[in-house]
C-alpha cells in the first residue's frame, strides 16, 4: 500500500542497511517516518511527533506544526534524509515534511585542545560540528559586523564551509578574492591541504596559506587583526587566512603576561627559529670547513671530542638530524602507551651508545638536542615542521662552502619566504590593512 | 616549461656539486693544528722552522714538537707538510718566536715579517716574541712542566693588562706596520723557557725599521706602555718603604714646535693603592719618591732613546699635524734628538 514517494526513496536507499520505513497510525490515516537509524534517535522522535499530533485537530495541521518544510519534491525529501533528518509522507502521498528530529548524539562536547597548550587563557578548543565552532567565536564576539558566509563545496559529498569576517575591517578586496576562490572549488575538500591548493599554487612549497588553530581566542584575534576565518565542517580548527609569518612567533596568549614577559617568550621563539636553521649547518661548517674562526681553546676542545671519529662531520650531523626526525614523527603515530617507551630508548640510544660507540661526537649530540627543543619553541605543528624542512638546504649548502654557505643558505630562505603571497598579501606582512586604511 | 625547468635545475645541481672542491675539506680532527711557530737558521745557512703541536690523544704529553729545514721558510713549512700525517692547517698558529740570530739582522727579519704578513695562511693577528735560547728548546719546553696545557705558550701572553701589565703582546700586523712608520717604533717581547713556568718574560726588544736598536727591561716597558696610553692598572712597585698598586693611569701629552724645535709637555696622572709601608711613612713621602722614580726612569729612557734615534714612545704621532708628511719622515733623526720633554707625574692616593 506505498505511494510513489516513498516507493522511490525505498530504492534510492536500499543499499543502506540504516535506512528505515515505518508506519504510523495518525489520525485515522498511516503516515511514513523515514530516516536513518544511525542519526535519527527514532523512540524519541515518535513520542515527540505523538505528542504534536495530540495537540493538532487534523493530520494537515500535524504536518503544519511539525516542520515549516512541507511539501517539497523528491530531491530535497532525499537530502534531507542524508542530512540527518525525518521525512514524514502520507499515506496518499500528498502530504510530506522534513523534520528536525533528536538526533543521535556522535558529537563529542567541546574539550580541552590537543594540539596546543595555552597557559593562563581559556582551555575551550573547537570540536568537529562547525555551528559550534562558529557559536563559540558569536558567544566571544557579539558583535552585528561579523559577518558569516555559508557554502557547500564538493563534488561528492556537500561538504559545509564557513567563512567569518569583520565588516568594515578585512579589506573588501580580499573578501572577494577569497569568496571567488571558495566558488570555484569543485573537488570534494577532505584535508586542509586540499582547501590551501585552492587558494593559489603552492603545491612544493612548504609553507601553508592557512593557520589552524584550535584556540578559539587566536581564532578571534586574527579576526580583530583583519584577517578571514574558515571554518571545515567536522574539522576542528579554525583556519586562518591568510598565514603570516608572525603568527608562528606571536600568540595572543603570550599577552596574558606583562609586556616584558611577552617579549622574551617572543624572543626565545626567535632564537628557537634562528637556531634549528642555522645550528645543525653552522656545526658543520666550523667543524669541517672554516675551523678557523674557533677560538683556539675551543679549536683544540672540538678536534678531542671528535678525535676517533669515522664518520665525517656532514654524514655525522645528517644521519642524526634524520633519525630525530623519524623519532618525532614516531612519537606521533604511537599509541600513547608505547610513545614514552620509544622516547626513552631513542635518548639512550641517541645520548648514550652512539657517543660511547664513538660513531658521532658528544657535541654534536648536544648540539642536536639544542635543534629539538628549538624547533618545538615556534607555535602551530605544521609551522614546526616546515622550519625542520628548511634546515636541510642550508645543511648540504653549509658541508659545502661552510661560513659563505649557512650565510647564502640563511639569506635565501629569507628571500624564498619574502617572495610568498596569499592573495597579493605577503607572507611577511607584519599587519593587514583595514578596509579604507590608507596608510 | 616544466622540462626547462628540471633542467635548470639539473645544471645548476651538478654545478655546485662538481664545481664547490668539497672533496679537499678536512674535518677538523683529520687536521694537525700548530699552536706556535718558530723560525730559526741552521749553521749551514738554511731556515729551520719548528712548529708546536698540540698532542689529544695523549694525557701524559700536552704537545709534541716537529722541525723541517729549508732554503725558505715556505718549504721548509711544505717539507713539514709533506711529511706530516695530517693535513696541516696553519690558521691557528697564534705565536711565532724568532731566534735572536735571525732577529739581529735587520734585512732578515724584515723579510720574514714580510712572508708572514703575506702568507694567507698564518694569521697576521698571531704575536712575534725573540728569544735569545734555542727556539727548539723552549717550545719543547711546555712537556716537562706540570699542569700546562698545549695552549699555554699562548695564554701566557694574553693574561690581560690587569693581571701582568709588563707584557707587551705584539701581533705580526703591528711589526709590518712599524717597517713603514716614521714617527713610532716598536717592542718585541723577549723570552726564554723558565724552570717551573713554561715561560719567562725578560724585557723587550726595541725595533726601528726592523731593525734591534735596544732592549728594554719588564718595568722600563711599564712606562712604555703608560706614555702610549695604555692603562697600568694592576702595576705593582717597590720603592723599599713601601709598596704600592696603581690603581689607574691617564696621560696627556701636549706638543708643540718652536722655531723647528720640538717640545712636549706630558702630564701623567697616577692614582695609587698603598699595599704595604714600614712605619712612619707618610702619604706624601710615598708620592714624591713615586713621582721621583718615574721622573728619572723616564728620562733615563728617553737619553737612551734619543742617543739611538729610536722614538719607541710614539711622540711622532703627536706632531702629524705640526710637522708636514714629508718632513715627518725626517722625524728620527732630525727632531726626535732635539725633542724636550717636559715630563710631570701627578700622583694621587686612592
Amino acid at each position: 500500500m506505498r505511494n510513489k514517494i516513498v516507493k522511490e526513496l525505498e530504492t534510492t536507499f536500499s543499499n543502506q542497511g540504516d535506512f528505515f520505513i515505518e508506519e504510523e497510525l495518525v489520525d485515522k490515516t498511516t503516515i511514513f517516518l523515514m530516516g536513518f537509524k544511525t542519526l535519527v534517535d527514532l523512540p524519541k522522535s515518535k513520542l515527540y511527533i505523538q505528542q504534536i499530533e495530540d495537540s493538532s485537530r487534523s493530520a494537515k495541521a500535524l504536518f503544519m506544526n511539525l516542520s515549516n518544510r512541507i511539501n517539497v519534491n523528491t530531491e530535497q525529501l532525499i537530502e534531507g534524509i542524508l542530512e540527518g533528518n525525518l521525512v514524514i509522507v502520507s499515506l496518499d502521498g500528498k502530504q510530506n515534511a522534513v523534520v528536525n528530529p533528536f538526533i543521535q548524539n556522535l558529537r563529542s562536547s567541546v574539550s580541552e585542545p590537543k594540539n596546543e597548550s595555552p597557559i593562563q587563557s581559556s582551555t575551550d578548543a573547537f570540536g568537529d560540528d562547525i555551528n559550534t565552532n562558529v557559536g563559540m567565536i558569536r558567544k566571544r564576539l557579539t558583535t552585528t559586523s561579523l559577518c558569516h558566509c555559508s557554502y557547500q563545496v564538493g563534488e561528492l559529498e556537500k561538504r559545509k564551509l564557513s567563512m567569518l569576517y569583520i565588516e568594515g575591517r578585512t579589506p573588501n578586496a580580499l573578501i572577494e578574492k577569497v569568496e571567488q576562490q571558495l566558488k570555484g572549488i569543485k573537488n570534494d575538500i577532505e584535508t586542509i591541504d586540499e582547501l590551501n591548493l585552492q587558494f593559489g599554487k603552492r603545491r612544493f612549497s612548504p609553507v601553508s596559506h592557512l593557520f589552524a588553530t584550535e584556540l578559539p581566542i587566536s581564532a578571534i584575534h586574527a579576526l580583530k587583526r583583519n584577517k578571514i576565518v574558515l571554518f571545515l565542517d567536522n574539522c576542528p580548527f579554525a583556519l586562518v587566512f591568510p598565514n603570516l609569518l608572525w603568527d608562528m612567533l606571536f600568540s595572543i596568549n603570550d599577552r596574558n603576561f606583562p609586556f616584558i614577559l611577552s617579549f622574551m617568550l617572543r624572543f626565545f621563539r626567535v632564537i628557537g627559529l634562528v637556531a634549528t636553521l642555522i645550528l645543525p649547518a653552522l656545526y658543520v661548517a666550523l667543524v669541517s670547513v672554516n675551523p678557523e674562526v674557533f677560538k683556539l681553546d675551543l679549536a683544540l676542545f672540538v678536534a678531542k671530542s671528535r678525535e676517533g671519529i669515522p664518520l665525517t662531520a656532514f654524514l655525522e650531523t645528517i644521519a642524526m638530524v634524520v633519525l630525530v626526525d623519524l623519532i618525532l614523527e614516531a612519537i606521533v603515530r604511537l599509541p600513547k602507551s608505547v610513545g614514552p617507551a620509544i622516547t626513552m630508548v631513542g635518548g639512550i640510544i641517541l645520548g648514550q651508545a652512539m657517543v660511547e660507540a664513538k660513531l658521532v661526537s658528544n657535541l654534536l649530540v648536544i648540539v642536536i638536542t639544542a635543534v629539538v627543543i628549538a624547533s618545538s619553541s615556534v607555535i602551530g605543528m605544521q609551522n614546526s615542521l616546515y622550519i625542520r624542512l628548511l634546515k636541510y638546504p642550508i645543511l648540504i649548502l653549509a658541508s659545502l662552502f661552510g661560513i659563505l654557505g649557512v650565510c647564502t643558505g640563511f639569506i635565501f630562505t629569507i628571500i624564498y619566504l619574502a617572495s610568498l603571497t596569499s592573495d597579493d598579501i605577503p607572507y611577511m606582512t607584519f599587519r593587514i590593512k583595514k578596509e579604507g586604511e590608507i596608510k | 616549461m616544466k622540462n626547462n625547468r628540471l633542467f635548470q635545475f639539473i645544471v645548476v645541481f651538478l654545478t655546485v656539486i662538481l664545481l664547490c672542491g668539497c672533496w679537499d675539506i678536512k674535518d677538523i680532527n683529520k687536521r694537525t693544528i700548530p699552536l706556535v711557530l718558530g723560525i730559526s737558521k741552521t749553521n749551514g745557512g738554511e731556515y729551520k722552522v719548528t712548529l708546536q703541536i698540540p698532542v689529544l690523544k695523549n694525557e701524559s704529553q700536552v704537545s709534541k714538537v716537529v722541525t723541517g729545514t729549508g732554503e725558505t721558510i715556505t718549504s721548509a713549512l711544505g717539507k713539514i707538510r709533506t711529511n706530516s700525517e695530517n693535513a696541516i692547517d696553519y690558521t691557528q698558529i697564534r705565536l711565532i718566536v724568532v731566534q735572536n740570530h735571525l732577529a739581529h739582522n735587520q734585512k732578515e727579519f724584515t723579510n720574514i715579517v714580510k712572508f708572514l704578513m703575506g702568507s694567507e695562511e698564518i694569521p697576521s693577528r698571531s704575536l712575534m716574541a725573540i728569544t735569545d735560547e734555542n727556539v727548539e728548546g723552549v717550545l719543547s719546553s711546555i712537556n716537562d712542566k706540570l699542569g700546562v696545557h698545549a695552549s699555554s705558550i699562548y695564554d701566557f701572553f694574553n693574561k690581560g693588562a690587569d693581571w701582568a701589565p709588563e707584557i707587551f703582546s705584539t701581533p705580526v700586523w703591528e711589526v709590518y706596520r712599524s717597517l713603514f712608520s716614521s714617527t713610532k717604533d716598536i717592542a718585541v717581547p723577549l723570552i726564554r723557557s723558565g724552570r717551573n713556568t713554561v715561560l719567562i718574560f725578560e724585557g723587550s726588544d726595541i725595533l726601528k725599521k726592523g731593525e734591534i736598536m735596544d732592549r728594554l727591561k719588564p718595568e722600563e716597558i711599564q712606562l712604555i706602555r703608560v706614555l702610549q696610553n695604555k692603562n697600568e692598572k694592576g702595576k705593582i712597585e717597590s720603592l723599599g718603604f713601601a709598596s704600592i698598586m696603581v690603581s689607574n693611569s691617564s696621560i696627556r701629552l701636549k706638543p708643540s714646535l718652536n722655531n723647528d724645535k720640538p717640545s712636549l709637555s706630558s702630564n701623567l696622572n697616577i692614582k695609587i693603592n698603598v699595599l704595604e709601608r714600614n712605619d712612619g711613612v707618610t702619604n706624601k713621602k710615598i708620592m714624591e719618591e713615586l713621582e721621583r722614580i718615574i721622573e728619572e726612569r723616564f728620562f733615563h729612557i728617553l737619553k737612551r732613546m734619543q742617543e739611538s734615534h729610536t722614538d719607541i714612545f710614539g711622540f711622532g704621532q703627536e706632531f702629524q699635524q705640526l710637522i708636514s708628511y714629508n718632513e715627518l719622515k725626517n722625524w728620527r733623526d732630525e727632531y726626535f734628538p732635539d725633542l724636550k720633554v717636559n715630563f710631570e707625574v701627578e700622583v694621587n692616593m686612592e
